[in-house]
C-alpha cells in the first residue's frame, strides 16, 4: 500500500515576456545567461507540449532562430542537439548552451545580426494547474489512468514537475517510492529519449501495460473463475469498441 | 454569392440553435478533432472557475476576425460550465470614425488625433458605460474601441483584462499616449504575439488567435463542391493554382505577388489567382485594387477577383483548390489566413512577418520567403514537389490542430481567468 495516491492534474501554461530580446548571438548568448530557468524550459523542453504530434520533433526555438533568421545552421544545429535531453536540469542545459555560443564567438567572423522585425523575444511561461479527478492509489493502477490523461498532464508529470517541481507531481518520484521501479525506469528510459509527446505518451502506457502482464497473470490464477470470465469479457468489449471507432486522424 | 452558402453547417451555432445539440453541442463536434483528453483537461480547467462569471465586449456582432473568434469561444465557455456573456459597444459614425483613425494608426498608418476626435472617443464611452451589463466577475474587453469603459465601470473585487488583436509594434506614439492610460488600469492584458506587445506597467500575457475548424470557411468540402463553386466564380478548373487570397491592401504586396508569379510563369505553367475585398467601402483598397488589375494585366495567368464580404465560402474552396497559397505580406498581424490554409493541408509559401513564423515553420509546415526572387523560388519547389507539398501540408495541419483551434485559444483563456480571479 502507499501513504498518499497520485493524483493526476493538467496543465494550461499562461505565456509571457521574460525581457531579454536578441538580435545576433552575442545578444542571444545575454539573454540565455539572464532569463529565469523558466524561460529556458519554455524555449528549449516545452517543445514538445507545441509539436505533440510531430513525427520528428522540430528544433528548439533558439536553434531555429539562429538557423532561419541569422541564417548560421552550424551554430544552429549545435544549439539543437543541446536541447535534446529533456530532463536535463537547466542550470546545465543553460551552461551547455552558453559554452556553446561562446565557442562559435570565439571562432567566427564578427556577428552580422538581423532587423528588429526578426529578433528574438524571449518568452517564459507559468503553469496553471488544474486537476483531472483521476487518481491513482498503488503503482499498478497507473497504466489504466494513464490512458484518460491528455498530453499536457503526460508532460507535466514526467518533464516539467521532474525539472522544474514540484515533487509531488513527479510520478516517476512517486512511481519509486512506492514499489513501482519498474515502471518509473520505463518511463524515465523512454522520457531522456527526448521524443514527441504523443509518441511518449502511447510508447509508455503500452510498455507499462506490458510490463504489468508477469504480475496480472499471477493474479487471475488466484482469481475465481467468474471473476476471470468477466475480465475476458470486459477486454472483448474494449477491442470491439476500439474496431467500431472512427479513426480520427483521416478528418480534417 | 451567399445563396452557395449550404445552411446550418455553416451558419454561426447560437445557443438556441435548433440543429444543435443543447449540451455540449460543440464541444462534441471538437472531441473528433482533438479528442476527448484535450476535452477533459479543458472541463477540468474550466471548473476552478465554478462560480465566476464572465462579460466578454467588442464593437460588433458580425463581420470581422473578433466577431468571428467570439460567437464560438462564448458557446464553448458556457458549455464548459463558466457563464459567459456577450456585450456589444455600440457607436455612430463619428464614433468609429475615430476609432478607425486609432486603429490605423496603431497599425503605423500617419494619422492625426484631433482634440474633437478625443472627446467623440470619451462621450460615446461615457454613454456606453452607463448602458452596458458589466457585472461580471472578469471583464474582457476587446480592442481599443471599448478599452475607456474601465475607469468608468470597474467595481471594487471585479478584474478587467484587454485583449488587444493588433499589432502595436509600429503604433503611433501619439495615439497610444491617448489610450494607454486607459490600458494602464486593467488587471492584465492579452496579446497575440510577443512582437506585438509595447511596454507595460501590468501583467502580460500571450494567446495567439485560433481558426474554427467548423465555420464556414475551414469545414470539409468535398472536391464536387470545391468544383462547383470554381465554376460558379467562372475560374477554370484546371490549374495549377497559386493564390493569395487577402484584401487589397499594400501590406499585403499584391503587387510584389504578381511580380514573383511572373517569375514563376517564366519557368512553369500555373495559374495565378489574386482574391480579396476591402475595395468597395476604401478609397485606398479602390485604388490599390485598380493598381493591381493593371500590373496583372501585363502577366500572363492572372485572375484577380473582388470577393463581397461574407464570401467564406468561396474563400473555402479557393484555398482547397490551390495548389500553393502564398501569403507574402510586408507587414503582418497574425495572418491566420495561413493557418486557414495550413488546415486545409496546403503548401504555404509566406513572408517572416509578424505571426506567420509561428505558423510556418520553415521547411516543416511550410516555406518562408524574404524577397520577390524567395517567394517565387519557394512557390517553384513547390509546384515541382508533390511528396514535398503533401509533407508540409500533413504536418501543417498537425501543427494547426495543435495550436491553432479555437479550443487552445479556450484553454489558454482559462488559464488568465485562473490566475486572476
Amino acid at each position: 500500500m502507499t501513504d498518499t495516491g497520485f493524483r493526476f492534474s493538467t496543465v494550461a501554461h499562461l505565456e509571457y515576456p521574460a525581457g531579454p530580446v536578441a538580435t545576433d548571438l552575442a545578444t542571444l548568448r545575454e539573454g540565455i545567461a539572464t532569463v529565469p530557468p523558466g524561460s529556458l524550459f519554455h524555449h528549449i523542453i516545452r517543445m514538445v507540449v507545441r509539436h505533440p504530434r510531430a513525427h520528428d520533433l522540430p528544433p528548439n526555438d533558439f536553434a531555429r532562430w539562429v538557423g532561419v533568421a541569422l541564417q548560421d545552421p552550424e551554430t544552429a544545429e549545435r544549439l539543437a542537439f543541446a536541447g535534446t535531453q529533456p530532463l536535463l536540469p537547466m542550470e546545465e542545459l543553460r551552461v551547455s548552451l552558453l559554452r556553446i555560443l561562446d565557442d562559435v564567438a570565439g571562432r567566427k567572423r564578427p556577428d552580422i545580426g538581423t532587423p528588429q522585425t526578426a529578433a528574438f523575444h524571449f518568452v517564459t511561461a507559468r503553469s496553471v494547474k488544474a486537476p483531472l479527478g483521476l487518481e491513482a492509489e498503488l503503482p499498478e493502477q497507473v497504466p489504466e489512468v494513464w490512458r484518460q490523461v491528455d498530453s499536457a498532464a503526460a508532460f507535466y508529470h514526467l518533464i516539467e514537475a521532474r525539472v522544474l517541481g514540484p515533487v509531488e507531481d513527479d510520478l516517476v518520484l512517486w512511481l519509486e517510492r512506492n514499489g513501482g521501479s519498474k515502471l518509473a525506469g520505463v518511463a524515465e528510459s523512454l522520457t531522456m529519449g527526448g521524443m514527441p509527446l504523443l509518441r511518449l505518451h502511447r510508447e509508455i502506457g503500452s510498455r507499462w501495460r506490458r510490463a504489468l502482464i508477469p504480475a496480472r497473470l499471477v493474479r487471475r490464477t488466484e482469481e475465481s473463475e467468474s471473476v476471470r470470465r468477466q475480465e475476458a469479457r470486459a477486454v472483448v468489449a474494449r477491442f470491439a469498441g476500439r474496431l467500431r471507432k472512427t479513426p480520427q486522424d483521416g478528418k480534417g | 454569392m451567399n445563396e452557395t452558402v449550404p445552411s446550418a453547417e455553416v451558419d454561426f451555432p447560437l445557443l438556441q440553435d435548433p440543429t444543435q445539440p443543447e449540451m455540449n453541442g460543440w464541444l462534441h463536434r471538437y472531441e473528433r478533432v482533438v479528442g476527448p483528453d484535450t476535452l477533459r483537461a479543458l472541463e477540468a480547467i474550466a471548473r476552478r472557475l465554478k462560480g465566476h462569471r464572465i462579460v466578454m465586449v467588442n464593437t460588433t456582432k458580425t463581420g470581422g476576425g473578433v466577431a468571428e473568434i467570439l460567437h464560438r469561444l462564448v458557446v464553448i465557455l458556457n458549455e464548459l460550465g463558466v457563464p459567459t456573456t456577450w456585450e456589444i459597444m455600440e457607436g455612430d459614425d463619428r464614433f468609429f470614425g475615430v476609432t478607425k483613425k486609432i486603429h490605423n494608426a496603431l497599425h503605423g498608418h500617419s494619422e492625426t488625433l484631433t482634440a474633437e476626435d478625443r472627446e467623440i472617443y470619451m462621450e460615446r464611452t461615457r454613454r456606453e458605460a452607463k448602458r452596458l451589463e458589466l457585472d461580471g466577475d472578469l471583464i474582457l474587453i476587446h480592442d481599443p474601441q471599448p478599452a475607456g469603459l474601465v475607469a468608468l465601470r470597474r467595481a471594487p473585487g471585479q478584474r478587467w483584462v484587454w485583449r488587444c488583436h493588433i499589432d502595436l509594434s509600429s503604433r503611433d506614439p501619439d495615439h497610444w499616449e491617448f489610450l494607454r492610460p486607459s490600458v494602464c488600469q486593467y488587471d492584465a492584458s492579452i496579446f497575440s504575439a510577443i512582437e506585438f506587445v509595447p511596454p507595460l506597467p501590468i501583467p502580460t500575457y500571450l494567446v495567439p488567435p485560433s481558426i474554427d475548424p467548423f465555420s464556414a470557411k475551414n469545414r470539409d468540402m468535398e472536391q464536387d463542391e470545391v468544383s462547383s463553386l470554381m465554376e460558379r466564380l467562372d475560374l477554370p478548373r484546371r490549374g495549377p493554382w497559386v493564390t493569395q487570397i487577402s484584401r487589397f491592401d499594400r501590406i499585403k504586396d499584391p503587387i510584389g505577388v504578381i511580380e514573383a508569379f511572373r517569375m514563376v510563369r517564366a519557368r512553369r505553367r500555373a495559374r495565378l489567382l489574386l482574391a480579396g475585398g476591402g475595395a468597395s467601402d476604401d478609397p485606398e483598397g479602390a485604388q490599390v485594387l485598380a493598381e493591381v488589375r493593371e500590373g496583372a494585366a501585363k502577366v500572363k495567368d492572372v485572375t484577380i477577383l473582388e470577393l463581397p464580404p461574407g464570401s467564406d465560402v468561396e474563400i473555402n474552396a479557393l484555398q482547397r483548390a490551390s495548389t500553393v497559397v502564398m501569403q507574402k505580406s510586408l507587414r503582418e498581424g497574425f495572418a491566420l489566413t495561413v493557418s486557414e490554409a495550413l488546415w486545409k493541408r496546403r503548401a504555404v509559401v509566406a513572408s517572416a512577418v509578424g505571426g506567420i513564423p509561428l505558423q510556418v515553420l520553415h521547411e516543416r509546415t511550410g516555406l518562408l520567403s524574404r524577397s520577390i526572387e524567395g517567394a517565387a523560388l519557394q512557390t517553384i519547389r513547390l509546384l515541382d514537389n508533390s511528396d514535398l507539398r503533401h509533407e508540409l501540408g500533413a504536418e501543417g495541419h498537425a501543427h494547426v490542430r495543435d495550436n491553432f483551434l479555437h479550443t487552445r485559444e479556450v484553454r489558454d483563456y482559462l488559464a488568465v481567468f485562473t490566475s486572476l480571479l
